[in-house]
């Protein structure tokens, strides 16, 4: 343990060491009861923090309902942590997540890879300097974190809609008939025998 | 998302003339939304499960660090959408206790009423879809015609009927209307008869018996290991409800019994869910009989008014009341400077919890969504295999988990 257990709001909390950490609960579970997996979350506090990443882990005490929380804390660069697997398999998915929104890397889990997020995701979107509007489309030509497109400071030009200032006046797809393709698909075939 | 491609390299690399692959989902029925299942199959039998999550992600915990605690409520509604109610209470109630505020009684009581109505809309859309995935059509028309007086009910209490946003920091939004108490009342003494009926229809149906009975059996220890809660847990003999264990909203002066199974299988998560109705019913109506009177909104205190917004009412028409709503929004000085809590509830599909961390500004600096839906599906991995495909379909109904609050 780091300091002593800290009370906020009738919530204990324990800070411990990474390296600790997997035996503090591993002790929690047999020792103390905390039976249950309820969470293990990742937070971020901010880039000019260092340490900066948080591993929360929520458990449970079936017998006497009450609750633990074990947080520990990572540095700002190669965050890693040993993995939870070994003591709650159900972590699994749950240090995928973290590792998904936040580039932490857990040791010895089996299946690191990204979960919620595509394969393909090239940022850690819960980092605090990820940008709520995003990178840009996925899968467009996409801008490094912190630079900006065409000095628009950050945000990426969306083409105008229909009606609004700057929109082609013509719709690309309208035919010389004044239909778009899709209405001309619903139109009878005239003369043609409509090929079965 | 990727295990779905490792299970496609493992099976290039090891060409094996009886495995076949499947993909099931996202847009599968009995996969009750865009959950996608890949299975690697030996004839009829299933030999490994890859659950492929993610196609709903909507990055709900980043707008949470955007948007104010007020703002975020809306956001809510879309976690387990087939309860928004539900999320609504639980949001509100973490809220409070970050900002160490009292809901007033009459609000409280009618959060039990809002929070036990999703319970069973929840529960009665899961039953249907389970029962329709196992070839029984008519329990699915049946339920929807409760559903329906539920909506109905629903849209009293707050003019919408799936995007609810009701609760507010503080109390709810509006009182409920005179009209809503005997429509609850008639709801509250039909809600039995149609339990029995969907009873008498199902528990002891042959098919539906031989389909559920001993199969998808989840044991207590890999309840406790995978974080598996709610009727899931109950259902293999957990007796751990959040209502009991640590009640909120005043739960400890309303008399109610929590179900409890013995095998862990489909057909006891099935009686699980069936009773649990009954016994919302019960307890909305001990709310009814003593709903105390007094304000829904508590504007008590200067504390409580650095992040209560005032009465909707006055905001365009009074001066005070404008700059008060702006300065909630803007900066809500009763956010603590330092502090996170975590508050979790006892929802339809099980526990969910809301871990909010605020460093004094107007939103919160991490607001995690525990759902349990996402610790609920992961036990997929480890029951599908030995089953067969036909089976797949009542594990997933009976798990009865939704995409919204999985994937957030």
């Amino acid at each position: 343990m780091t300091g002593e257990p800290q009370e906020f709001r009738g919530d204990w909390r324990v800070a411990v060491e990474t390296a600790a950490e997997v035996e503090l609960i591993r002790y929690a579970r047999d020792e103390l009861g905390f039976e249950l997996f309820v969470d293990r979350m990742g937070a971020d506090q901010g880039p000019d923090a260092d340490p900066r990443f948080d591993v929360i882990t929520c458990l449970y005490n079936l017998a006497s309902h009450t609750r633990l929380i074990v947080m520990t804390t990572l540095p700002a660069a190669r965050p890693s942590c040993p993995t939870l697997i070994g003591v709650f398999r159900g972590a699994n998915w749950f240090e995928r997540e973290i590792y998904d929104m936040y580039g932490v890397s857990f040791t010895g889990h089996p299946n690191l890879t990204r979960i919620l997020m595509p394969d393909e995701f090239d940022a850690f979107p819960l980092r605090k300097e990820y940008p709520m509007e995003g990178l840009g489309a996925f899968g467009a030509p996409r801008r490094a974190l912190g630079g900006n497109v065409d000095g628009t400071d950050g945000h990426v030009a969306i083409p105008p809609h229909p009606g609004q200032p700057g929109a082609p006046t013509r719709d690309p797809l309208l035919g010389d008939d004044g239909l778009l393709p899709s209405e001309r698909a619903l139109l009878p075939d005239d003369g043609e025998e409509a090929s079965s | 998302m990727t295990t779905a491609r490792a299970l496609d390299v493992e099976l290039a690399e090891n060409p094996n003339a009886e495995a076949m692959l499947i993909n099931m989902g996202p847009q599968h029925p009995s996969t009750h939304g865009v959950l996608r299942l890949i299975l690697e199959l030996d004839g009829e039998e299933v030999v490994k499960a890859a659950p492929d999550i993610g196609f709903l992600h909507r990055g709900k915990e980043k707008v949470g660090e955007a948007y104010s605690f007020h703002k975020f409520i809306p956001y809510t509604d879309r976690l387990d959408y087939l309860a928004p109610l539900s999320n609504n209470v639980g949001y509100a109630l973490a809220c409070e206790k970050l900002f160490d505020i009292e809901c007033p009684p009459r609000a409280t009581a009618i959060r039990v009423i809002a929070h036990e109505l999703s319970r069973i809309s929840a529960h009665l859309l899961g039953l249907g879809a389970y029962a329709m995935d196992l070839g029984a059509m008519t329990v699915f028309l049946w339920t929807f015609r409760e559903r329906e007086h539920i909506y109905g009910l629903i849209e009293r209490i707050c003019g919408a009927r799936f995007t609810t946003s009701y609760t507010r920091i503080g109390g709810v939004e509006r009182d409920l209307p005179a009209d809503f108490f005997p429509r609850l009342a008639a709801f509250l003494e039909e809600m039995p008869r149609r339990v029995d009926e969907y009873d008498a229809m199902l528990t002891r149906n042959r098919i539906w018996v031989e389909r559920t009975q001993g199969v998808g059996v989840i044991t207590r220890e890999q309840c406790l290991q995978f974080g598996l809660t709610g009727p899931i847990l109950r259902a293999s003999g957990v007796d751990h409800d959040i209502r009991k264990s640590n009640p909120y909203l005043g739960y400890e002066d309303y008399d109610f019994d929590v179900p409890i199974g013995t095998e862990g299988d489909c057909y006891d998560r099935y009686m699980v869910r069936l009773e649990e109705m009954r016994q919302s019913v019960r307890i909305m109506a001990q709310v009814l009989a003593k709903l105390p009177d007094g304000p829904v909104m508590n504007r008590e205190g200067e504390q409580v008014l650095k992040s209560v917004l005032p009465e909707k009412g006055k905001v365009l028409t009074n001066m005070e009341a404008l700059i008060h709503q702006f300065m909630v929004g803007t900066d809500n000085a009763g956010a603590p400077d330092a502090g996170e809590v975590y508050f979790s509830i006892e929802n339809p599909k099980g526990e969910l919890g809301f871990y909010l961390r605020s460093d004094g500004g107007h939103a919160a600096s991490r607001l995690r969504i525990r759902g349990p839906s996402f610790a609920n599906l992961q036990i997929l991995e480890e029951i599908l295999p030995g089953h067969m495909v036909s089976d797949v379909m009542a594990i997933l109904g009976s798990l009865d988990f939704v995409m919204g609050e999985c994937d957030r």
